[in-house]
Formats: structure tokens, sequence, C-alpha cells
């Protein structure tokens, strides 16, 4: 089904609708979220918060193309949110990052499930050491595969510092990786 | 037939000849080109480098093991980094998502009402409430009250001249009166001194603390000795 038909469905009450609409965006949103939080209890948390949100605005939710930015911008504002308040009120212990990359299960060799684990793992962790800026700019543009135009309204940047930076931010990613010996 | 004899004024490009003959000629010359291939390693991965351009790097890559590594990773992440979109959030997440969003008020519609129900929900409204709240009592006391005018009753029947001028005469004979009546009143009642419309708020506090300041005086003062209640019977 159409996006735009799945939402009229869901505006006009339809559970099921919504239901479909709430799988098709969770992995994304609980995704962004967790590279933004690193901890999987928060990144779930606040996923459930998007959702809610979006249920409360779906007058606002822009048709086709439009949809995923708006829903990676809500997602943005809440997870940054979230880092100021945790920022002014630290938790008591931090937990450990959860290795949550190993949570879906797969009918494929257990071998090639462990390394594919493993490398995601280690991306994710030389992700968490880049800038902020970079590390967003990765986010969007070769994760969520979001254009320039888009991430430059996101992150309120001009579109050239986007372009310059992103190059950047790959290859400082690049470097890390192979610098800990995860190089292709 | 056996291969021609080389050009003694050509030199060979033979990419596996000495590496490190070409690695101390560089040093003495233009450096290491390495950090030109980093400029360029990000358009040559993507494949929007020129082809003069490309080869060039693509002869560096033959020798330079360090740069080949960095271009490798870079050439992978172009797999792993999209891979990373979607995370799965457990197989009980939707359940959790339908149980939140179950009972929240559906906003199909962007009227007046889902502007109001938004403007409602914003996590600051008790601040900005508390704050006009505030800014609403502040003004209510403080502010000066506009001056009463005396109401003129509707007059059912329309006068006359000689009526009017009756009842013009009689208002202003009234208003002697009464103010012959504040002035000699005044001493004895000593009355409230009543701010004015026109004046200004510090003046306003000013005399309301004064005021203040006097009464808490004389409520601290010591009791009068039975001679001065003798001498002075009216001040207690």
């Amino acid at each position: 089904m159409e996006l735009t038909q799945l939402l009229n469905l869901v505006r006009c009450g339809d559970e099921l609708a919504w239901e479909a609409f709430v799988r098709s965006f969770q992995g994304r949103v609980f995704g962004l979220a967790y590279h933004y939080t690193t901890q999987a209890e928060d990144a779930r948390d606040l996923t459930q918060d998007v959702f809610v949100r979006i249920y409360q605005n779906l007058a606002l939710v822009p048709d086709e193309a439009g949809c995923l930015p708006w829903i990676i911008r809500i997602t943005r504002n809440i997870c940054i949110d979230h880092l100021r308040r945790r920022k002014a009120r630290p938790p008591l212990w931090d937990l450990p990052a959860d290795e949550l990359f190993d949570l879906r299960s797969t009918d494929r060799n257990p071998e090639e499930v462990h390394l594919e684990t493993v490398r995601k793992t280690m991306v994710h962790r030389a992700l968490q050491e880049l800038t902020d800026l970079n590390r967003e700019i990765i986010l969007l543009k070769e994760i969520q595969g979001l254009g320039l135009e888009e991430i430059a309204g996101i992150l309120d940047v001009p579109v050239g510092t986007v372009k310059s930076r992103s190059n950047r931010a790959r290859l400082e990613l690049a470097q890390k990786l192979v610098a800990v010996g995860m190089g292709a | 037939m056996p291969p021609p004899p080389p050009d003694p004024k050509v030199l060979p490009l033979d990419p596996g000849a000495s590496p490190e003959l070409t690695r101390a000629i560089l040093a003495r010359t233009s450096g290491d080109p390495c950090h030109r291939l980093r400029d360029l390693a990000c358009d040559f991965v993507d494949g929007t480098l020129e082809p003069g351009q490309a080869s060039l790097a693509r002869l560096h890559l033959g020798h330079c093991e360090a740069c080949s590594a960095l271009v490798e990773t870079l050439a992978s992440l172009q797999v792993d980094l999209p891979a990373l979109a979607e995370v799965d959030p457990g197989p009980w997440f939707t359940q959790a998502v339908m149980r939140a969003t179950r009972h929240q008020p559906l906003q199909g519609n962007a009227g007046l009402h889902g502007l109001w129900w938004r403007l409602m929900h914003r996590p600051r409204i008790a601040l900005e409430a508390a704050y006009l709240g505030a800014a609403a009592g502040l003004m209510g006391i403080y502010l000066p009250l506009p001056t009463l005018t005396p109401r003129v009753p509707a007059l059912v029947q329309p006068l006359g001249d000689s009526a009017l001028r009756v009842a013009g005469q009689m208002a202003q004979a009234e208003r002697r009166t009464s103010a012959s009546l504040q002035r000699s009143l005044r001493p004895i009642v000593h009355p409230r001194p009543v701010p004015s419309a026109k004046a200004s708020l510090w003046q306003r506090l000013s005399s309301w603390t004064k005021a203040r300041l006097q009464a808490f005086r004389k409520a601290q003062a010591p009791p009068a000795s039975l001679e001065t209640q003798k001498l002075h019977p009216a001040n207690p």
C-alpha cells in the first residue's frame, strides 16, 4: 500500500493502518535513536515517544517523499532533548552500551552473522568517536540516505558545508576503522 | 620477435621496480603523496573522480599499502553504513507503541481544535501560564485604575433649554457642597491619601511603603508611661 493511502487510513483512525505505519518506520527510528543515545533501552523509550508524537500530529505528517525526513527530524529533536536532559542530570551509573546488533535472528551461517555483528559494532563505536557534526552528517547522509538539501535543512548549515564535511567525516571514520584493524 | 630495446630518454613506468627509491625521491622533492590521495579518496570510491586523476590514484594505490587499506575501508563503508539504518527494536516493540498510542486523542484534522490541543500540550505551557498569571496579577495590583466619571442618568425624555440650565445649576451646587464638606471633614477624619489615577507606580509604591512603616513603628513603639498619659491623655 502506498504511504499516502496508508496515512489517510491512519488519519481516519484505522488501527491496522497505524500498526503497519509503525512497523514500516520503527526500525529506522530506533536505529537513529540508538546511534544518538548509544543505549538500547533509552532508544526504545525515545522511539515510543517519537511515534506518540507522530500520532498526535498526524495532520502535519507530509506525504510520500517528505515523510521520512520529517520523521527523522522529529527523532533527532527528541534525541537531542534527551541528551541535554541526560547531560544536565546524568544517571547515577552508566550502563555499558548494549550490543543490540545481535538481536536480529537470521537463518544464515552463524560465523557470518557473528562477523557482521562484530563489524557493525565496531563501526558504531567508531562513529561515537567522531565530532557531533561529522557523526550527524554520516548518520543522516550515509546511513539514513537523506539528500544534501534535506540534511542542510535539518542541521541548519549550508549545503556546501554538508558536502565537504561528509567526505571528511567518511575519511575520518575509515581512518579510525583502519587504526583498530577493522579495515576491509 | 625480441622486444625493442628501451629508450634511454624515457623512464620506465614500472610499478614494482623500486618503491624505496621512489619514496626517497619523493621525500626529497614533492613530499608524501598520500595527503593528496586522501583528498581524492572519497571521490575515487564514489566514482566521481575524472579519469586522469583516477588512473594516478590507482597507480599510487598499487604501491601504498596504507592508502590502499584506507580506500578499501571507505568502499566497504558504502555497504556497512546503510546496513545500520534499520535496527530491530525487539519483538514486543510494536505492541508497546500501540498501547502507548491507544488512549491518545487522534488529531486527524488541522482545524482550531487540533491547534488548541497542540498549544495546550506543549512542555512550556505551565511556565507560560504562570508567567501570564503573575503579569496579570501585578498589572491588577499596581497599574492605576481609570478615573471614575459620574454616570449621567439616561434621559428618558428630551429636556428643553430651561430644564438643562436648571439641571446644570443643581449639579454645580451639589459639587460645591460636596467639596466644601470634604474640606471641612478632612482634618477630622484624616482620610487615607487616595492615589490619583495619574500617580506614577513609584509614587504609589513609596506612599504605600511609608504608611506601612508608620503603622509598623506605631505597633512596635513601647507603651507610654503613666506621666505621659497624664500629660497627653489623647495619646495612648
